[in-house]
C-alpha cells in the first residue's frame, strides 16, 4: 500500500498545475460569463497530453491510467471547474472505444481526441430518461445497410461542438430484459439527420458546452455499432464505473480550489482588528474542510488505482464519486461563508465555484443512484 | 587600510548616474574609515567627466584606450583586478548594473575577495563592512557580513540606493595609466546599442500615463485600457511582465530595464510594484495605484491607492468620463 | 552544439506572506510550494530552442537534495538529454562554492555553451553564472535577452538599462546568464515526462568532486533577515467604483492633467 504519488505522477500533477495556472486562470471568469471556451485551448491541452490520459499510446494517447487522468483533472478543476469540465468532456465516452471498439474504430476515433483535434461526447440522457437510463427511447432500427436513428437526447456535453458522439440507443425494444434492449453507436455529427441546439442558462460550468440533440432518420452504417448489440446497458455501466472515478476528481479539485480561495481571503481580511484567519472559528472550519478534501482525494485515488490494476469496483467508485461531490458542495459552501458578502459577487472566484459544485451531485449518476449501487453491494441479497 | 575603490561606468560618452550615487556613498564610508577613495575610469577619452568630478575622489585613475569606448569585459577585468592586487583596497564598489553583474563576480573569482551583490545599504561595524540586500524579490531584507574580509571585499550596489552628494571636497589627484598595449585579446566584441525604446509613442514625454501590469491578465483586454487612455488623453505604458508576455512592445515599458518616466500623473493599474518598476517612476508627479491586492508593494510608493479590480475601476472611470 | 544549462529549485513566494524562522536568518519553508527558478526556465527553453535549431546535446545541472531533482526532471521533460545533480552532502553552500562544484562536475565535458538564469528568485544574488564562467575560463555575458548563433561565436543581445540593449559578439565556448522574456518557455508535456523517465539522471556528491575544505568555505554570512520596513504609504481611497472614479478624476485635474 502506497499513499504517495510516484515521481512521474507528481511531475504530471505539476505540469497540469502550470498549464492550468497559465492557460485557464486568466480567462475563467470571462468564459463563465459568456458561456464559451477558446477552441485552441483544447488543442493546446491535447498537444501536451492532458486530454484523456488513459487513451493507449498506440492510439495517440499518453497511455497512462485513470489515476493520472484524475490527477490532471483535479488540477484543472482546482483552477476553474467550467474549463476543467470542458477539458474533461472532450474524451468523455472514449472508454467505449477502448473497452469494446473494433481496431478500426479505435484507430479512427481515438487519435483525434488525444491530440485535441476532435471533441466527443456521450449521449445518454433523454428528456424522459435520466437516472432511469434503461428507459431511453432514442431508437436505432436495423436496416439492410445499418441502422436508422430517431429520437432526442438532452444535456449532452459537446453536442454542438463534438465531431462525434457515442449514443446510447434502443436497438432491441422487444427483448424481454430491459437491460438487453440497448446498444451503443458512434454518430458523426456531420451526418444528415443530426441536429443540436446549445443549452443556455446553466447555473454553473457555463464555459462548457451542453446541448440538446435531435436524430431524425439519421442513417448509420453497420460499423457504427460499438461492442455487442443488445449489451449497451452493460457497456454503459462499465463506462460509469470508470467515469465516476475521475468525476470524483472533479469534486476534489473544486473543493481544494474553493478552500485555497478561502485561505487566501482569511489571511488577508482583517475584522475586529485581527486577520480572520486568527479566529478559532475560522481555523476549525479550515481544518474540517482540509480533512474532508484529504479523505475525498484518498478515496478517489483508491478508486482510480483499482481501475488501473484492472480491478473495477462499482462500490468503491460510487463511494468516491458520491463522497467527492458532497465534499465539494459542502466545502464550497463554507468557503463562500468565509468570504462573507464578497463571496456573493461574481468578481470573486468562489462565487463561480459555488455555482459549479451542485452539478456534481446530479450528473454522472445522481447521488441517489450511487447510494443504490453502494447499498446493493453492501447489503447483498436480503 | 580603509581604502575604497570605485569602478565608474559611462555609456555613450556620458557618466552614469549610478556611479555618482556610489561614489557619494563611498565618500561617506571613506571618511569614517579614514581611508583613501580611488575612482577608476576606463574610457577611450575621459573628457566627459564633469569638472567637479575629481573633487569626489582622492585619486582618479584614468585608463584611456579605444577598447574602453564601450564596455570591454576582458580588458576591464584585467585592468581592475591588477589595480586591486596592487592597491589592496578595503572595499571595491560598483553598480549592480548589467556590466557590474558581469564584472563583480569575475573580479571576486580573480582576486579571491568575497562578494556581496545588489546591496541597497552598506554599514560599518568598526572597520568591518556589512551590507543590506534583498531576498525573494524584496519580500525580505538580509544583513550580510563577510566571513573573511581581511584582504578586502567587493560590493555591487543597486542603482538608486544612495543620493548623489553635492560635492565631496577631495583632492582628486589624477593618475593616468598607459598599459593598454598589454591587454589580452577580448573574448567579446561590442557591436552596437539598440534603442528598444524607440517606438511610435514616447512614454517619457507623456503628461498622463495609464500603466498596466500583470493584473491585466490577457492581451485581448489591453484594448479596453487603450480606450480608457484615449478618453483620459493619456498614453499607455506598462511594467515588465506585460512586455515579457509579448502583450505590448518594449517601448511601452517603465522601469530600470525600460524607461524612466516623469508624467504629472501616473495611473498604475494592476501593477504590483517591483523595485525595478518603481525605480522608473521616481520622477512622476503623482502616482495613483489601483490593485486588487491591498498588500501590493505599489501602495507603499503611491500617493493614492485604490483597492479594486482594475477593469471594474476602468469601466467606472469610462462611465464617469462619458457623463 | 553542446550546451549545459544550470537550474535551481526555489520556493514559490508570489502572493505568499513570508515568515522568518527561529534562527532569524532564513524563512519558514514548511508549506511552501517549490518551482523551477523563473530565469532558469527561460535558460532551459533557450538551450532547447538552440538544440532544435542547430542540433546538439543539452545537459541540465543542479546542486541540491533529492527533492531538487524535480527541476532536472522538468528540464529533461522539456527536452534536455541528460541531467546531473550535485548532492550537497549536507553542506551549506554559497554562490562561489556552487560555481566551483558545477565546474568540477562538468570538467572535461565537450562544451560550447553554458546557460544559467540571471539570478535566482530566492537569494537574488546573480553570481553563480559569471563565477562559473571565470573558473572555467569561458567568455561570458550577463543579462542576455537574445542569442543568434554564428560561426565560432554568438551574437547576443545584452539588456542594459533605460530601454537600451547592447549587441555584442561573444566567442565560444561561452557562458550567458539569461534574462526573463527572452523566449516563451514551453509547458511540460505528459509525453515529455514519460520520455524523461528514461533519460539519465546522474548524482554526484559534492564531497566526491575533489574540492578542498578551503574551496568549500563560505565567503559571506547572513546575520539576520527582516521584513521590509513600512514606509509612508498611499492615501487609500474608498467607496464604490463610480465614487472612486470621480475621486481619481478630481485628483488628475488638481495635478494639472486636462481630463
Amino acid at each position: 500500500m502506497d499513499f504517495e504519488l510516484n515521481k512521474k505522477q507528481k511531475d504530471i500533477q505539476k505540469a497540469a498545475r502550470e498549464f492550468a495556472q497559465g492557460e485557464l486562470k486568466d480567462i475563467a471568469r470571462d468564459c463563465d460569463l459568456n458561456e464559451t471556451f477558446p477552441p485552441e485551448l483544447i488543442r493546446k491541452a491535447g498537444e501536451l497530453g492532458f486530454l484523456g490520459a488513459f487513451i493507449p499510446e498506440q492510439y495517440g494517447g499518453a497511455g497512462l491510467g485513470f489515476l493520472e487522468h484524475a490527477i490532471i483533472l483535479e488540477e484543472f478543476w482546482k483552477v476553474d471547474p467550467g474549463l476543467g469540465q470542458q477539458l474533461c468532456s472532450t474524451t468523455f465516452g472514449s472508454e467505449e472505444f477502448i473497452l469494446f471498439g473494433t481496431e478500426e474504430q479505435k484507430q479512427k476515433y481515438l487519435p483525434p481526441l488525444a491530440s485535441g483535434e476532435a471533441m466527443m461526447g456521450f449521449a445518454i440522457t433523454e428528456p424522459d430518461a435520466g437516472s432511469d437510463t434503461s428507459s431511453a427511447s432514442t431508437s436505432a432500427q436495423e436496416t439492410e445497410h445499418g441502422y436508422i436513428m430517431n429520437g432526442s437526447k438532452t444535456m449532452i456535453g459537446n453536442g454542438t461542438v463534438g465531431r462525434y458522439l457515442v449514443v446510447f440507443a434502443l436497438s432491441d425494444p422487444d427483448n424481454e430484459s430491459r437491460a438487453q434492449r440497448h446498444s451503443i453507436f458512434v454518430v458523426e455529427t456531420d451526418t444528415p439527420g443530426y441536429e443540436a441546439t446549445r443549452l443556455h442558462g446553466k447555473m454553473g460550468l457555463r464555459a462548457s458546452d451542453t446541448a440538446s440533440i435531435f436524430f431524425s432518420g439519421l442513417k448509420l452504417p453497420k460499423e457504427a455499432l460499438i461492442g455487442t448489440r443488445g449489451k449497451g446497458f452493460y457497456q454503459l455501466m462499465q463506462f460509469f464505473d470508470r467515469s465516476r472515478a475521475y468525476v470524483a476528481a472533479h469534486g476534489v479539485g473544486l473543493a481544494q480550489g474553493a478552500m485555497d480561495l478561502a485561505i487566501k481571503h482569511v489571511k488577508g481580511r482583517v475584522q475586529f482588528g485581527r486577520k480572520i484567519a486568527s479566529f478559532q472559528a475560522t481555523q476549525f472550519k479550515i481544518a474540517e474542510m482540509a480533512t474532508r478534501i484529504e479523505l475525498a482525494r484518498t478515496l478517489t485515488h483508491k478508486a482510480c488505482s483499482l481501475l488501473d490494476k484492472g480491478k473495477s469496483d462499482s462500490k468503491v467508485t460510487s463511494m468516491a464519486k458520491m463522497n467527492a461531490a458532497r465534499t465539494a458542495v459542502e466545502v464550497v459552501d463554507e468557503a463562500l461563508q468565509l468570504h462573507g458578502g464578497y463571496g456573493y459577487f461574481n468578481d470573486q472566484d468562489v462565487e463561480r465555484f459555488y455555482r459549479a459544485a451542485k452539478v456534481l451531485e446530479l450528473y454522472e449518476g445522481a447521488k441517489e443512484i450511487e447510494k443504490i449501487i453502494i447499498g446493493r453491494h453492501v447489503l447483498g441479497r436480503y | 587600510m580603509g581604502d575604497i575603490l570605485v569602478f565608474v561606468e559611462h555609456r555613450s560618452v556620458s557618466l552614469r548616474e549610478v556611479s555618482l550615487q556610489i561614489i557619494s556613498k563611498a565618500d561617506e564610508l571613506a571618511t569614517k574609515l579614514a581611508g583613501r577613495l580611488t575612482a577608476v575610469v576606463l574610457a577611450a577619452k575621459a573628457d566627459f567627466l564633469p569638472s567637479d568630478f575629481s573633487s569626489r575622489a582622492d585619486r582618479l585613475i584614468v585608463v584611456e584606450d579605444e577598447r574602453f569606448s564601450d564596455f570591454d569585459f576582458t580588458a576591464a577585468a584585467e585592468v581592475i583586478s591588477k589595480i586591486i592586487k596592487e592597491q589592496s583596497p578595503h572595499l571595491v564598489m560598483m553598480g549592480h548594473t548589467p556590466w557590474g553583474m558581469d564584472l563583480g563576480p569575475a573580479l571576486s573569482v580573480r582576486t579571491g575577495l568575497p562578494l556581496s551583490t545588489d546591496c541597497v545599504d552598506i554599514t560599518l561595524d568598526g572597520t568591518r563592512v556589512k551590507t543590506v540586500r534583498q531576498l525573494y524579490g524584496g519580500k525580505l531584507f538580509a544583513r550580510v557580513s563577510f566571513r573573511d574580509d581581511s584582504k578586502g571585499c567587493i560590493i555591487t550596489v543597486r542603482p538608486g540606493s544612495f543620493p548623489v552628494a553635492a560635492s565631496c571636497g577631495r583632492k582628486g589627484e589624477l593618475v593616468r595609466i598607459e598599459n593598454a598595449a598589454n591587454l589580452p585579446a577580448s573574448s567579446s566584441r561590442f557591436i552596437e546599442y539598440l534603442d528598444t525604446g524607440a517606438g511610435e509613442i514616447d512614454i517619457t514625454q507623456a503628461e498622463l500615463l495609464v500603466s498596466i501590469g500583470r493584473g491585466v491578465g490577457e492581451k485581448e483586454r489591453i484594448e479596453e485600457i487603450r480606450e480608457l487612455a484615449g478618453l483620459l488623453g493619456g498614453v499607455v505604458s506598462c511594467s515588465r511582465p506585460v512586455v515579457d508576455r509579448g502583450w505590448l512592445p518594449k517601448y511601452h515599458q517603465v522601469g530600470t530595464s525600460g524607461k524612466s518616466v516623469k508624467p504629472k500623473v501616473y495611473l498604475a493599474l494592476g501593477i504590483s510594484g517591483a523595485f525595478q518598476h518603481v525605480a522608473g517612476i521616481a520622477g512622476a508627479g503623482t502616482v495613483i495605484a489601483v490593485n486588487k491586492d491591498k498588500k501590493a508593494p505599489i501602495f507603499r510608493v503611491a500617493d493614492y491607492g485604490v483597492v479594486e479590480d482594475l477593469f471594474a475601476f476602468s469601466d467606472a472611470l469610462k462611465e464617469e468620463l462619458g457623463k | 552544439m553542446d550546451i549545459i544549462v544550470c537550474v535551481k529549485r526555489v520556493p514559490f513566494t508570489q502572493e505568499v506572506d513570508l515568515e522568518i524562522d527561529k534562527s532569524g536568518k532564513s524563512i519558514v519553508t514548511d508549506g511552501l510550494a517549490y518551482v523551477i527558478n523563473d530565469w532558469d526556465g527561460y535558460a532551459v527553453e533557450e538551450a532547447i530552442l538552440l538544440k532544435e535549431r542547430i542540433g546538439g546535446n543539452v545537459i541540465a545541472v543542479t546542486v541540491g537534495s533529492e527533492d531538487d531533482e524535480e527541476v532536472l526532471r522538468r528540464a529533461l521533460a522539456m527536452g534536455a538529454d541528460r541531467a546531473i545533480r550535485i548532492d550537497t552532502c549536507g553542506r551549506s553552500l554559497d554562490g562561489l562554492v556552487v560555481a566551483k562544484a558545477v565546474a568540477a562536475a562538468i570538467k572535461g565535458f565537450p562544451l560550447d555553451l553554458v546557460l544559467t538564469g540571471v539570478q535566482a528568485d530566492d537569494d537574488n544574488q546573480a553570481v553563480v553564472g559569471i563565477m562559473l564562467a571565470e573558473i572555467m575560463g569561458l567568455s561570458h555575458a550577463a543579462v542576455v535577452r537574445g542569442i543568434e548563433p554564428e560561426e565560432g561565436s554568438l551574437k547576443v543581445r545584452v539588456e542594459l538599462e533605460g530601454g537600451i540593449d547592447e549587441i555584442r559578439q561573444v566567442k565560444l565556448p561561452a557562458l550567458l546568464t539569461i534574462q526573463s522574456g527572452i523566449n516563451e518557455p514551453r509547458y511540460v508535456s505528459v509525453m515529455g515526462i514519460r520520455k524523461a523517465a528514461k533519460k539519465e539522471l546522474k548524482v554526484i556528491g559534492i564531497d566526491e568532486l575533489g574540492l578542498s575544505e578551503a574551496d568549500l568555505a563560505l565567503a559571506t554570512e547572513i546575520e539576520e533577515v527582516y521584513l521590509p520596513p513600512e514606509t509612508g504609504g498611499a492615501e487609500m481611497l474608498s467607496g464604490d467604483p463610480s465614487k472612486l472614479a470621480r475621486a481619481v478624476i478630481e485628483i488628475m485635474r488638481r495635478k494639472g492633467v486636462a481630463v
